[in-house]
């Protein structure tokens, strides 16, 4: 089967795999990441509970306050940091989380990464070429059973 | 095709490399400040600045006269595992694994603390406890001989902080973003708290977002048909009208309500952008880059209109507030801090009244306004009542009483943000209703 790639800007370069951590729905900026654990703290959303670390984190933009940033920075200096950032387009918050991560980021998508990346696939992150792929997508059977992410 | 979009090739030091510098464009005191001349601090500063810049795809750099800050030991700090003030401020706020001694702000930028860690009137009920509060005024005391000034609030815009149009600033509190663009024409992003801080110390931000002309025009036209009136009435709205937006979104908002004035815009902007992360949003007829749609939307093309009616906003009002009646233990009010007038309208309300004893109520505000208030005999009106008029600091920074089960706001912001810091079942309603709930002891909104 052809692996699902798609292509973008590369906006910090590098290479990082991992587990997709993915959500349209973006995380909230002020406390809804724990800095300690790395965990996601927002209630109700959908990566909730779980832990940054690894993770390749792929989420439409920021919402809410100007605090965005530090929380995943100060996650990456506990230790708990993501493996490389992905938006389909930036904003300042977003763009100010990878500068300050410093990690692998892709964005200005050719194609939406919602309908066909999902929670735990393995994703590669060329941040050199621009280039996200789907390497492997989680079985059914495979779900809680100790990806990193989770 | 990719490869035009790719600027950037193999960086994936820590370090600033050589290919991220070439592709900026900067000017001969940027390039000095990015090789140290201006010592270690700045250079650290540019070098995020420039590393941001290139992630943004900006080319040039905007000097920046204003920057609201948020200074002191905020918890998430902690992370940085030191008491060494450099070492902490290095590691959170310049991003760099050296240590860089923070000797002076850029001279030429007039920097603001923003909201602090605890408030200073009730020392003997620090939530924050005694360790961190002499950690933070330690903080706090390396921040003034750097050249920051105390500020201690939220709403720095009614307080000095005065960027006119044109003008580029920093500030790490969202709703001022959105109040200093939209209502003052003056040229800001919502960026973060280390891009701030890097900003302040090397004087520059990349000239991208909002600093742009051509990024300031309406890209949604957004129709109210709720008629707001109340400052209540403005707070929900910008609930309700995020709710609708996407990442990015500059909205122009239209419709047939009667005109808002500042505080009723600094409750919606507050509202509006937390629940969406807006940067800048025009009013028709009353910001001054929208005196029309059509000069608000510039060349961006007519778009559809995004109504907002009665019964959303009644959707939004449900959200933040499905309980019943039950005992309230805990009310913040101000947020953003309040105005003056605000204060006075409180005061107003609870001359000669007596909260209920098992209700405990916080009224927050900027410390001008505490020393107006003070003068006035609100703030006499206020603690007789039962109530605490407080400074500096609010729920988000300081933390909640022990043992709360419940808490009510006034303002959906705090609302929104108290899912994230407490396991209280929390209550949204106006003023008026959290004032009632703070006599009777039982809430007693909708």
């Amino acid at each position: 089967m052809e692996p699902i790639v798609i292509r973008g800007r590369g906006a910090l370069g590098g290479v990082a795999e991992g587990p997709a951590l993915i959500s349209r729905r973006t995380i909230t900026g002020w406390g809804g990441v724990d800095v300690h654990t790395g965990k996601v703290k927002e209630p109700g959303h959908p990566l909730e509970g779980m832990s940054l670390k690894g993770g390749i984190l792929i989420m439409e933009g920021s919402r809410g306050s100007n605090g965005w940033s530090i929380f995943f920075h100060a996650a990456q200096v506990s230790g708990f940091g993501p493996a490389a950032l992905v938006f389909p387009h930036l904003d300042s918050r977003t763009a100010v989380a990878a500068a300050v991560l410093n990690i692998p980021t892709v964005t200005d998508l050719e194609s939406d990464p919602f309908g066909v990346i999902n929670v735990g696939d393995r994703v590669r992150v060329d941040g050199d070429q621009g280039l996200i792929t789907v390497i492997r997508v989680l079985r059914i059977s495979e779900i809680g059973e100790g990806e990193d992410c989770v | 095709m990719v490869l035009p979009f790719c600027l950037k090739k193999g960086m994936a030091s820590l370090n600033l490399l050589e290919s991220e510098r070439t592709q900026m464009n900067l000017n001969g005191i940027q390039k000095s400040i990015l090789d140290g001349e201006r010592g270690q601090a700045p250079q650290k500063a540019m070098e995020l600045i420039v590393r941001y810049a290139g992630v943004l795809g900006a080319e040039r750099l905007c000097r920046v006269s204003w920057a609201d800050l948020f200074c002191g030991a905020h918890h998430y700090l902690d992370v940085a595992g030191s008491d060494d003030f450099d070492r902490v401020f290095s590691t959170m706020s310049l991003c760099t694994t050296q240590t860089a001694e923070l000797k002076q702000m850029d001279r030429g930028c007039i920097c603001y603390s923003g909201v602090e860690v605890d408030c200073t009137e009730v020392p003997e009920k620090m939530l924050v406890g005694p360790d961190r509060q002499t950690k933070n005024l330690a903080m706090l005391s390396r921040f003034v001989n750097s050249g920051v000034v105390l500020s201690g609030s939220c709403v720095p815009y009614l307080l000095g902080f005065v960027p006119l149009a044109g003008e580029h600033f920093v500030s790490c509190e969202s709703s001022a973003v959105l109040f200093l663009n939209s209502l003052w024409g003056a040229c800001g992003n919502g960026d973060g708290i280390e891009a701030s801080f890097c900003a302040a110390v090397c004087g520059y931000t990349p000239l991208w977002g909002r600093h742009l002309p051509e990024n300031r025009k309406a890209t949604h036209v957004v129709e109210i048909q709720s008629r707001p009136e109340s400052i209540h009435d403005w707070d929900v709205l910008g609930h309700t009208v995020g709710m609708r937006l996407p990442p990015m979104a500059v909205p122009v908002i239209t419709g047939g309500y009667s005109r808002p004035d500042a505080i009723r815009l600094k409750a919606f902007f507050a509202s509006l952008a937390c629940a969406a992360g807006t940067e800048m949003c025009h009013l028709e007829g009353i910001t001054p880059e929208a005196a029309t749609i059509q000069q608000a939307l510039g060349d961006n093309p007519d778009q559809a209109c995004i109504p907002v009616s009665t019964v959303d906003v009644a959707e939004s009002v449900e959200a933040l507030n499905g309980h019943d009646r039950q005992p309230i233990d805990y009310i913040s009010l101000g947020c953003p801090h309040y105005h003056i007038d605000e204060i006075r309208r409180i005061a107003a309300f609870l001359d000669g009244r007596r909260i209920h004893p098992d209700t405990l109520v916080h009224v927050w505000t900027a410390g001008p306004f505490k020393y107006m208030a003070d003068r006035c005999g609100y703030t006499r009106s206020i603690e007789n009542a039962g109530a605490h008029l407080l400074t500096g600091s609010c729920p988000s920074t300081r933390g909640y009483p022990a043992g709360m089960r419940t808490a009510a706001y006034d303002a959906a912001k705090q609302r929104m943000s108290a899912a994230q810091e407490t396991d209280a079942r929390l209550f949204y309603g106006s003023v008026e209703q959290c004032l009632q709930t703070a006599i009777s002891g039982i809430w007693e909104g909708h």
